[in-house]
């Protein structure tokens, strides 16, 4: 909540007679009602009238929740109610500065007023919240990164449209796959979403003032170096721009730029390997100050975050200076292949389903393999039916090393990027340990699939294995 | 403290808070010659309690043990020998009732229909009474159309 800083700190400081590392943010009524007992600034009479409070609040609500229509409820529903009405008192207790006062608030009997506070307090966290989802959503970066255009699209309109703040004000129901660089998840509810959305808005904020296109390189890029296909995986696109806007500054560039040449990544690793870790340290934190200068960045907070996040970078680069692994952290521009690789797949051609349910039954009913085959080849176009047509089964045994044949080395080494999608993603490229596994994969086209490459010569794996190597993952028009 | 032991405690004041409530049914019931003392009414709620806890429910009133009193003390088969242990069993059912009907159904008309099975169908038989409302429980669950023509029949 509002005392993110403030409530998760576990030192043993004291304020007044209370333990602050005794006070819990998600439990702090509870916690502060405990901690309060144990050292006298509460007595069980206290401590007793809250219950009852709290219980008079619960048992009206009771009534609201079955709309007056029923006096009791299973234990899960009192416990939940229960659980969201103790987020609302949190919420009012947690705003004051002094714990103490929380306790003036529980010793006075008035936690029905706390209640309605911590409301009041939620309402208005929750219109924020709505707010700075407008503003990101209007700002929303240009990107194909599955999980943040989902996250905003879907996940969060979700939950505006799911949040009770009566009912469920704890509730945090909403699936967020997109990382933050830095994300306090310990926090529930609306405080929760508004935090992950002030740090979305400031990151987002940060992305925009680069270059689209050079963000869109990046993108490929560190793609390319996790051997993956960026569009589907879980990453934070701010960390990257961040940390290459730092090299850039580091090895000679201007601020407002992204890329690193294979030149300034040498003088960046010459750099790193020189300086101890506390120089490290201080470079990179200037190089932060030179960035806020640079675009004149005046919120306290956006720079609190960059700093935070800075230091972020230096733990990783310690980290990789040390393993000798610097390339992991720097995004080095990739220089692009002069022609475009060629693929009898074309995504625009994916057919309809009624249609791949026809085709499907005809290749079904085909008696003769070569037929079968043929079916395939003359009316399936795109990739995504492709896949489809092969997890449907419709083929028997050797009837797939038949359609394999058929297929290019393009085409194969597309296959072998789908099939070997992890291992590939975990950074090998030793194609022939992949093939040379003795584990079942999930699908029954994909073993007859590595069947078949383990049984093509040598010479053409090889050519396979530079295809796999050359084409990127968001080549491959899947969609 | 907390959370789901404070539902089921039972302290001297609310014991007596909740007496002093269900009490005032004994003006109605008199009319039938029934009567409940203070110490059989405590009796009756802490057995309530005892129920809540074993079906998994939670309330923080005493509305619906006495509107138990209140309904059924105009039975034809409720004397005064057997007012109490009535309402015992009565309460356990009113709870599984409120479980098996996944709380579809409100507290006055579950209540109601209690009632109307009780004397009429069930001829003052506790066990008949537990029995059919079973089926009727398994019915209202499974059967939609049941269901609905149900509801529907309570509108009118």
């Amino acid at each position: 909540m509002k005392s993110e800083e403030r409530c998760n700190n576990h030192s043993l400081v004291t304020q007044g007679k209370m333990n602050q590392a005794r006070l819990l943010q998600n439990q702090y009524t509870i916690s502060i009602l405990n901690e309060g007992l144990r050292v006298g600034l509460l007595n069980s009479e206290d401590v007793y009238g809250t219950e009852r409070q709290l219980m008079s609040i619960l048992e009206n609500l009771i009534r609201r929740y079955t709309q007056g229509e029923s006096s009791s409820v299973t234990s899960e529903t009192a416990v939940s109610i229960l659980t969201s009405v103790l987020y609302a008192v949190d919420a009012y207790l947690l705003h004051f500065k002094n714990p103490e006062k929380a306790i003036d608030v529980l010793k006075n009997d008035n936690v029905k007023k706390a209640y309605e506070q911590g409301i009041d307090l939620i309402r208005h966290c929750f219109e924020e919240t709505k707010q700075l989802y407008k503003e990101i959503n209007h700002n929303k970066l240009d990107v194909a990164v599955e999980a943040y255009n989902i996250t905003i699209d879907e996940s969060i309109p979700v939950f505006l449209k799911k949040y009770g703040i009566i009912f469920d004000a704890h509730n945090t129901m909403a699936s967020i796959d997109y990382p933050l660089a830095i994300d306090d998840m310990s926090i529930q509810g609306v405080y929760y979403l508004r935090q992950y959305l002030t740090h979305l808005k400031m990151e987002t904020q940060f992305c925009l003032l680069f270059n689209k296109d050079d963000l869109q390189q990046i993108l490929v890029n560190y793609g390319r170096i996790c051997g993956f296909d960026y569009r589907i995986e879980l990453f934070n696109i701010f960390e990257l721009v961040l940390n290459n806007a730092i090299f850039s500054i580091l090895s000679g560039g201007h601020a407002s730029q992204i890329t690193i040449s294979i030149n300034q990544y040498k003088q960046l690793d010459d750099l790193f390997n020189k300086l101890n870790d506390s120089q490290v340290q201080s470079i990179i934190l200037k190089a932060v100050d030179r960035l806020r200068y640079h675009f004149n960045m005046k919120d306290p907070q956006m720079i609190n975050y960059l700093k935070q996040c800075g230091m972020n970078l230096v733990n990783r680069v310690k980290s990789v200076v040390n393993q000798n692994r610097l390339e992991m952290v720097v995004i080095v521009e990739k220089k692009w292949r002069s022609k475009p690789i060629v693929t009898t797949f074309k995504a625009s051609d994916r057919m309809s389903d009624n249609c791949f349910r026809l085709l499907i039954e005809k290749v079904m009913n085909c008696e003769k393999l070569a037929d079968k085959v043929d079916v395939i080849r003359t009316n399936f176009r795109s990739l995504h039916d492709y896949i489809d047509m092969l997890n449907t089964n419709c083929l028997l045994d050797d009837e797939y090393e038949e359609l394999f044949k058929t297929f290019g080395d393009v085409e194969l080494a597309i296959l072998t990027k789908i099939v070997f999608y992890e291992e590939l993603r975990n950074g090998s490229t030793d194609l022939s340990s992949f093939y040379d596994k003795e584990e079942q994969h999930e699908s029954e086209w994909q073993n007859h699939f590595i069947e078949f490459i383990k049984s093509i010569d040598i010479n053409r794996k090889g050519t396979i294995k530079k295809y796999v190597n050359d084409i990127d993952y968001e080549e491959i028009s899947f969609y | 403290m907390f959370l789901a032991e404070i539902f089921h405690s039972l302290d001297s004041v609310t014991l007596e808070k909740y007496t002093d409530e269900i009490i005032k049914i004994n003006q109605k019931a008199k009319e039938f010659g029934l009567v409940l003392t203070r110490d059989e009414i405590k009796n009756i709620i802490v057995s309530r309690n005892q129920v809540l806890h074993s079906y998994g429910r939670v309330e923080l009133s005493v509305e619906v043990t006495k509107e138990l009193a209140e309904v059924f003390c105009t039975s034809p088969y409720v004397d005064d020998k057997n007012y109490v242990s009535t309402l015992y069993e009565l309460q356990e059912i009113f709870y599984y009732l409120k479980n098996e009907t996944e709380d579809m159904i409100g507290d006055f008309q579950l209540i109601g229909m209690m009632k109307d099975y009780f004397d009429d169908i069930c001829s003052g038989s506790l066990e008949l009474l537990k029995s059919k409302l079973e089926e009727f429980a398994e019915r209202f669950r499974s059967d939609t159309p049941f269901r609905k023509s149900f509801f529907e029949r309570d509108e009118r």
